[in-house]
């Protein structure tokens, strides 16, 4: 420990050292919360429980032995989101199951609504997918838009949080977040249809 | 504003990312188009089934258990 005073500049000081039980209190209460939102994110982006685990496991041992870095009361979630990203893509997408062999610029505009204004303009068919049917078809999207999806659909961040974690414009976020919805419309939509959920047009 | 300009801001206007003057065009627009009214309730209803589907997970209490050993060896 230092025992020099801290600079009279007006700089933003650097945050005062904290004491091994201060640190993992805080840890806890601003680090550990967030556990669910880091594991579905890791299951979306490795495919498999196992990884998922192991991948959110190393995040939180690495977040916490760079602790210090981070300042409370800011954007944890976003922080954590960042490391296990930054993870994933230097560990684990080489194994991931998922090909990346769309090319994302070839997707068809789907609009589900279009499809089914006639039919069930409620969305009442919405009912009979089961979760995993669900997942299953978020999963089947090219990475690029399953990011985008899940930080945003599923987790609720801002345009500007996932820009943030995903490191990419805003506009890239909206646009992502545009087609991935589309396709992710579409995968359910072929699914209700193949189960008899809805009749739907015949497409093409 | 039209159906179309309304539409084209349908998700940044689901997802709370418009201006407030926007905000309030639209919502004039939707109060007043059956149709436009229509399509913004099944997106929203789409949005919120996605969130609710995926979310229902969460981490396992054994990974829980893990990291919490894990930092007491640190």
């Amino acid at each position: 420990m230092s025992s020099t005073p801290p600079p009279a500049s007006s700089n933003p000081p650097s945050p005062p050292a904290r004491s091994p039980e201060e640190r993992r209190e805080g840890y806890e209460k601003e680090a550990l919360v967030h556990l669910d939102v880091l594991y579905r994110v890791a299951l979306r982006l490795t495919g498999n429980a196992a990884d998922a685990e192991d991948l959110v496991q190393e995040t939180m041992l690495r977040a916490y032995r760079s602790w210090d870095r981070y300042t409370p009361g800011t954007n944890a979630k976003g922080w954590l989101l960042t490391i296990l990203r930054h993870l994933f893509i230097n560990e684990y997408r080489r194994k991931s199951r998922h090909p990346e062999t769309v090319d994302v610029d070839t997707i068809e505009p789907f609009a589900l609504f279009q499809e089914v204004q006639e039919e069930d303009p409620q969305g009442a068919f919405f009912d009979k997918i089961v979760d995993d049917e669900v997942l299953r078809a978020v999963d089947q999207l090219p990475e690029a838009f399953r990011e985008a999806v899940t930080l945003s659909d599923v987790e609720g961040l801002s345009y500007e949080e996932v820009a943030k974690v995903l490191e990419v414009p805003v506009g890239t976020v909206k646009s992502r977040l545009y087609r991935g919805r589309r396709l992710l419309q579409a995968k359910l939509y072929d699914y209700a249809v193949g189960m008899g959920y809805i009749k739907g047009q015949s497409k093409k | 504003m039209r159906c179309r300009e309304c539409v084209e801001h349908l998700y940044e206007y689901l997802d709370r990312e418009v201006t407030p003057d926007l905000e309030a065009e639209i919502r004039a627009h939707i109060q007043k188009c059956p149709p436009c009214s229509e399509h913004f309730d099944f997106e929203t209803l789409f949005l919120k089934f996605v969130r609710v589907r995926c979310r229902a997970q969460g981490a396992p209490a054994t990974l829980r258990r893990r990291i919490l050993e894990q930092l007491l060896e640190e």
